[in-house]
Parts: C-alpha cells; sequence; structure tokens
C-alpha cells in the first residue's frame, strides 16, 4: 500500500493534469457536436500551437502563457480556412470520406512540422515551468496549476459563449437540426467555419499552455489525437461540460493507475475506464443516448 | 532476384569483364555515353547497402544521424577507391526509413532488397530490427545490426540454425547488448561508488516499457542479482513510451527514498523525467543510468540544460582518444548543424566501416561468402570504444562492444569510467544545489 503522501500527490498530479487534457479535449467536442465532423487532424493542430508558442518563446522571447491567446487566434485561422477549403466541401459525404480527409490534413500538418523544425523533441522553458509550490510534503507545479485554471476558464468562457450569444445559439441550432438552422435563415456556412475555427483555437491555446510542461515533436500528434478522442468519447461526443470532466477523469485515473498499479499500465486504466463506461453509459458520461 | 540467389546478387559489372562487355554493348552504350558520360562512370561497379533507420517518428533525432554516420563512412570508403578486392566496387546505399514503427521496418528492409540491396544495415530501435530479421534471413541478405539491444534479435536466429531450423545465420550484430548494458551498468556502479566513496544503498530503476527498455531493465535487474552488490533495487517502476506525464511516477520515485535513480529513458521520455526529478526536490547522490539515448544528445542538451548537468549513463560511446574519431568527430559536428559525434552516428560509422571490411575480405557479392568473412571478422579500425577487436560470437554479436560510462559535465557529455577511457574525473555524489 503507498503512503498517504504518495496518493495525495497523484491525486494532485491528476487533477492538475487533467486541465491539459480538458483542455484538448474541449476543442474536439466541439467540432464534433456542431457539424459531426470527427477531426483526426486535432493533435497535429495542437502540435502546431506548441511550435508556434515555442516559435513565440525563443524567436520573440514572449512567454507561452503570454502568447497563447495569439497561438490561438492563429490556429482559428488555420480552423477557419480547413472548414472552408476542406471540410466544407465533404460534409454530406459519407463518413469515411471525412475521416480520410482529416487523416490527409493530420499527414500535412506532421510533415510539415517536420520540415520545419525538424525532429527532435523541444521543450518550451517558462520561469514558471521550473516553479514549485509547497503544502508540507506535496508539491503544486505552478505551470500545471495556471494550464488548469486557464483551461476552467476557458470551458466556462466557451460554454457562456454557446449558451449566452448569438451566435452560440447558431451554432447549437445547426448542431441540432442542420436543415431547421437553414430553414429559420442560419448562415449554417459561417457557423461551421467559425466552430471549426473555435475548436481549432482551443486545441491550439492548449498547445501552447502545455508546450511548457510537455515535451513535443512533429509526431506527437496521433497519440494527442487518441487521449483526446478518449476523453470526448467518455465525456460523450460533442459535449462540453463532459469533455472537460473527462479530461479529470482519465487523468486521475492515470494518475491513481500509477500510484496504485504498475506505471505503465496507466493507459491501460484509462481505456478500461473508456471501455467500462461505454458498456454502462454507450453514449458516454454527459451524452444522451438516441433513443 | 526473387529466389534471394548469389548469381542476382553480383553486380554485373564485376563479373563480366570490361572488353567483352563493350563488345557486346558497344553501339548501344556510346549513344548513351555521348549523352551521359558522367553518369556512366558514376555507375561504375558499385555495392548496395541497404542502410534503414528511424528518420521520422519519436526516433528521428538519433535515427538521422544514425543515417549521416553510415553515409560518411560510406563516402569514406568510395573516396579511399571503394571495396579494391572488389574491382574498387562503390558503395551504393539504398536508404530506407522505419518511422520509428516495427512494421514499417519489415517492409522497408523488403523494398529495398527489391530495389538491389545485397547487404543490410540497421536500425537502431529494437522493435524494427527485430521484424528486419526474418526478412534478411528469408531473403539471405547479410544484416549488420548497426544498433539495437535487445537480446533476442541475434539469439532468436542462432538458436534457429543450432536447432537445424535455418541453415546459415545472416544477422550480426556490433552493438552491445542487454545483457551486457545490465552487466557492464553494474559493474561500473560498483567501480564509481568506490572511486567517489560513498555506498549508496538504493537504487530506483525507471524505464520506458518498449522492447528496448523492457530488456535492458531485465538485464540490470539479472546482472545486479548475480552480483549481489551492496546497493539494491528498492523500487522497479516502468512507464509507457512516449509518456504524456511523469510526475506520478517521479513522485512513486521519491517515496521509495532513493539514493540514486538508473533511468533507462528515450529522449522524449528524458525530457519530462529530469525537470520533474528537479521540481520534486529529491535528496540523493544522483541520477546514473544504465544505458539509454536522451541522456547526452545536444538537441537534448538544448532543452535540458541544467538538469542534464552531472547526469550519468553508462552508453556506447566514441573513443575521442583516437585522432581520427576527433577528425570524423568534426566533420559530422559540421554536417550535422553542431551535433556531437555519439553512440547513434558513431556505431552507424562504424558499422558502414566494417561493412567495407568485410567486403575486402569476402571479395565476393555472394551472401554465403560475405557471412563467411563477417564470421572470421577481427578489425580493429572502430571509432568507438571498444574493450577489443570485433569479433562475433557463436550467438552473432561482438563480445567486445561495451558501454562507457559518461558525464555531463559543463554542458558536455564526456568520457569519464572506465578509468583507461577517461577524459575527464567523474563528479559524484552530484553537488548540492
Amino acid at each position: 500500500m503507498p503512503d498517504a503522501t504518495l496518493v495525495a500527490q497523484g491525486l494532485l498530479n491528476g487533477v492538475l493534469f487533467g486541465g491539459v487534457y480538458s483542455l484538448m479535449a474541449v476543442g474536439l467536442t466541439l467540432i464534433f457536436g456542431v457539424m459531426r465532423v470527427v477531426n483526426f487532424a486535432h493533435g497535429d493542430m495542437m502540435v502546431w500551437g506548441m511550435y508556434l508558442a515555442w516559435l513565440g518563446a525563443t524567436r520573440l522571447g514572449v512567454d507561452p502563457y503570454a502568447s497563447f491567446l495569439g497561438c490561438a487566434a492563429l490556429l482559428f485561422a488555420l480552423g477557419l480556412v480547413t472548414q472552408r477549403a476542406l471540410v466544407g466541401q465533404i460534409l454530406d459525404a459519407p463518413h469515411e470520406m471525412q475521416i480520410l480527409l482529416m487523416l490527409g490534413v493530420a499527414l500535412i500538418l506532421e510533415n510539415a512540422a517536420l520540415l520545419a523544425f525538424g525532429p527532435d523533441p523541444v521543450r518550451v522553458r517558462s520561469p514558471w515551468s521550473a516553479a514549485t509550490l509547497w503544502l508540507g510534503p506535496v508539491f503544486v507545479d505552478v505551470a500545471r496549476l495556471v494550464t488548469f485554471a486557464v483551461a476552467l476558464a476557458l470551458t466556462l468562457l466557451l460554454y457562456l459563449f454557446l449558451k449566452r450569444t448569438d451566435l452560440g445559439r447558431s451554432m447549437r441550432a445547426a448542431a441540432d437540426n442542420r436543415y431547421g438552422a437553414l430553414v429559420i435563415g442560419t448562415d449554417v456556412r459561417r457557423v461551421y467555419a467559425v466552430a471549426f475555427g473555435i475548436g481549432a483555437a482551443c486545441v491550439g491555446a492548449a498547445g501552447a499552455l502545455v508546450s511548457p510542461i510537455v515535451p513535443f515533436s512533429p509526431s506527437g500528434g496521433l497519440s494527442a489525437s487518441v487521449a483526446s478522442f478518449n476523453i470526448v468519447i467518455i465525456g460523450g461526443m460533442g459535449n462540453l461540460p463532459g469533455a472537460f470532466v473527462g479530461g479529470l477523469l482519465v487523468s486521475l485515473a492515470e494518475s491513481l493507475g500509477a500510484v496504485f498499479l504498475a506505471p505503465s499500465l496507466k493507459e491501460l486504466v484509462s481505456f478500461s475506464l473508456l471501455v467500462v463506461i461505454l458498456l454502462f453509459r454507450p453514449a458516454g458520461l454527459f451524452g444522451k443516448s438516441p433513443s | 532476384m526473387l529466389d534471394g540467389s548469389p548469381h542476382n546478387h553480383a553486380p554485373r559489372s564485376i563479373r563480366v569483364p570490361r572488353r567483352r562487355f563493350l563488345a557486346t554493348a558497344g553501339t548501344a552504350v556510346g549513344v548513351v555515353v555521348l549523352g551521359f558520360p558522367l553518369r556512366l562512370r558514376a555507375q561504375a561497379p558499385t555495392f548496395k547497402i541497404g542502410v534503414i533507420h528511424p528518420v521520422t517518428g519519436p526516433l528521428a533525432e538519433p535515427g538521422q544521424a544514425c543515417r549521416l554516420g553510415a553515409q560518411m563512412a560510406a563516402e569514406a570508403i568510395n573516396a579511399a577507391g571503394g571495396i579494391k578486392a572488389m574491382g574498387g566496387a562503390k558503395l551504393e546505399l539504398i536508404l530506407g526509413d522505419t518511422q520509428t514503427k516495427p512494421d514499417v521496418g519489415r517492409t522497408e528492409a523488403e523494398r529495398v532488397i527489391n530495389q538491389g540491396a545485397q547487404m543490410l544495415m540497421g536500425s537502431f530501435d529494437s522493435g524494427s530490427t527485430a521484424a528486419m530479421v526474418p526478412v534478411a534471413q528469408q531473403r539471405r541478405v547479410p544484416f549488420i545490426v548497426d544498433i539495437a539491444a535487445a537480446d533476442p534479435i541475434t539469439a532468436n536466429v542462432a538458436k534457429a540454425v543450432k536447432d537445424g531450423q535455418q541453415k546459415v545465420q545472416y544477422v550480426y550484430r556490433n552493438f552491445p547488448t542487454g545483457s551486457t548494458f545490465g552487466r557492464k551498468a553494474v559493474q561500473y556502479f560498483g567501480e564509481i561508488f568506490k572511486e567517489a566513496n560513498v555506498a549508496p544503498k538504493r537504487v530506483v530503476l525507471m524505464y520506458c516499457n518498449d522492447l528496448f527498455g523492457q530488456n535492458s531493465a531485465k538485464g540490470f535487474q539479472a546482472a545486479h542479482a548475480a552480483a549481489k552488490p551492496g546497493w539494491e533495487i528498492v523500487e522497479v517502476i516502468p512507464w509507457p513510451e512516449p509518456p504524456q506525464d511523469l510526475s506520478t511516477e517521479v513522485s512513486r520515485a521519491k517515496a521509495a527514498k532513493p539514493d540514486i535513480i538508473a533511468p533507462i529513458p528515450r529522449p522524449a521520455s528524458a525530457q519530462l523525467l529530469l525537470p520533474e526529478i528537479r521540481k520534486q526536490r529529491i535528496e540523493m547522490m544522483g541520477v546514473v543510468s544504465p544505458g539509454g539515448p536522451g541522456l547526452y544528445e545536444s538537441g537534448q542538451l538544448a532543452v535540458l540544460k541544467q538538469d542534464l548537468e552531472y547526469v550519468m549513463a553508462s552508453v556506447p560511446w566514441a573513443n575521442f582518444k583516437n585522432p581520427r574519431t576527433v577528425k570524423v568527430g568534426e566533420e559530422f559536428q559540421k554536417r550535422s548543424g553542431g551535433k556531437t559525434f555519439d553512440t547513434n552516428s558513431g556505431y552507424s560509422y562504424d558499422g558502414m566501416t566494417l561493412i567495407g571490411d568485410v567486403l575486402e575480405r569476402a571479395k565476393s557479392a555472394d551472401p554465403d561468402a560475405i557471412v563467411a568473412a563477417i564470421k572470421a571478422t577481427n578489425w580493429n579500425g572502430g571509432l568507438m570504444q571498444y574493450a577489443g577487436p570485433v569479433v562475433f560470437n557463436e550467438i552473432g554479436d561482438n563480445g567486445n562492444a561495451i558501454p562507457t560510462m559518461i558525464q555531463v559535465l559543463g554542458q558536455k557529455p564526456v568520457a569519464v569510467w572506465p578509468k583507461d577511457a577517461a577524459l575527464q574525473k567523474l563528479v559524484f555524489p552530484r553537488p548540492k544545489v
């Protein structure tokens, strides 16, 4: 039985890293929720967010905790263009076409990063990333605390945006019933493009915010995508609070798995969680079952 | 080609006398020569070698260093007149990329052989190397493993040959095996503790849970059990590779109250592990790795900076007391954009130079003649730190391929142990911050 300090540390690490996972998943779930497109390039967009933060830090000397808004803006533009130029063309095509298209985008993004930045894993150094707080024997990683707080704030903002603004309501309308929304005069094309842009902006911000915490290289996109899919499915596809809670749950499961079992089994723990939740709640924790 | 018969492996221009060749093909060639005189000259006798490394994917950094090392060695051989025993045949490399995926290693081996590769060299990562082995055996293409530590890579083939399931072993390795790493690491640990006049008791072993990591960890634990030194492995912590987060793993290591953390990482995981060790303020004598990439490369140093200072690792290392190593190292640094000539580039360089030596003695492109020459190898021309000449044992491994203990001092990795290889005095236990 591990000692109490280790368990407490594991819980804390799990919750704080959960912020990272949540932010990754929020963008993915938004895109899926609004236009039913699974963004397989999600992880690679995150990698680009990381590299943009890295460029900002190494070339311009801007801390990632300041530049994440800029990274989000650039990724918003990338998302908007991707939606308009590519995804928008195949919304009515069978699902496998969308998957192929997004995988293609993922390949292009990954290899563009490889060409631009080379293969070596890098990490952004921020004065924050070395800072720690100590609560007795348990330590708090300040970088993760900040990331967690920003993730929470972004999710809340996004939630309010969807509930309270006209554009947000149009998005929910288009998500509920695309043709219905068209009939009542919603500019669905615009709504979709903005939704994809916001989804990409979220993951861009996530990338920038985790760049001082996690080392990254151009090949990291796939594992980030898979982790995000896992979280989104656990939370309920298309559900914003679900993605946030799912991120926390997966991270906690992995962290406690590393405390109580062999750490190499921690991914097994998070995917087992997925299987268990799918067994008892096939639509995910917060998802509404189709019936 | 498909049956892999020796005749198909032989480059035609070596076997057919020049005059007869010109007499039969003279007219046609003459026309071509007018158009492409230089190109024809460049196509003089060649020997094709498939050189496969993880040039993209998570292991791309070391993989690219391996590729450049192999290319530089082949260029050096060609510049010195090629393989003299084969009519000055030039080495032509057919490059392959495993993308750090074992299955791709296999298909790349198939591809380069289909494109005419008469030998294989590769592939850094134990997983993909193991996947290439059956291809080399089936297609009868001699395969020099330049880097890959997992024991079964050669041991399985040697066993199959011994049991009569296969006739000839085509796979040979000039790199320390996982069990050599383990044995040497346990030996160096003891010697270093003695040299530093300290007696650490508690070692925490942490490793990446892939084929390389598992094999190396097993080798280290087995060697520890056999040597029964005065220190204990009090906790073993594997992590999935590549990890997103190692904070809980490090908390667990801290809870075991280690005197030493002994990690077997990969570049990406080392970038998570070492800052985490610093942040969690583990009071200990130091980080001493039984072997693994990620603890000495210039890219890693650029990212990890002070977190790598005083870190020791028992890794295969270049012998910088050899002036040729220094010269090649300088050229490598120039061509790689400032990278150190290290384990990866160095063993690939040696692998290719070794192939040159083998071919000089084989005097033929016949796979079995090459295997005979490999078995008879007794070669001293390497740039790495060896315990003796390159000689292949009954398993197909070079028992003289050994690691050296290096330490990052002043942000530069240098050999510190064994004493005769040391360029600087080791600093252990690490100074308190």
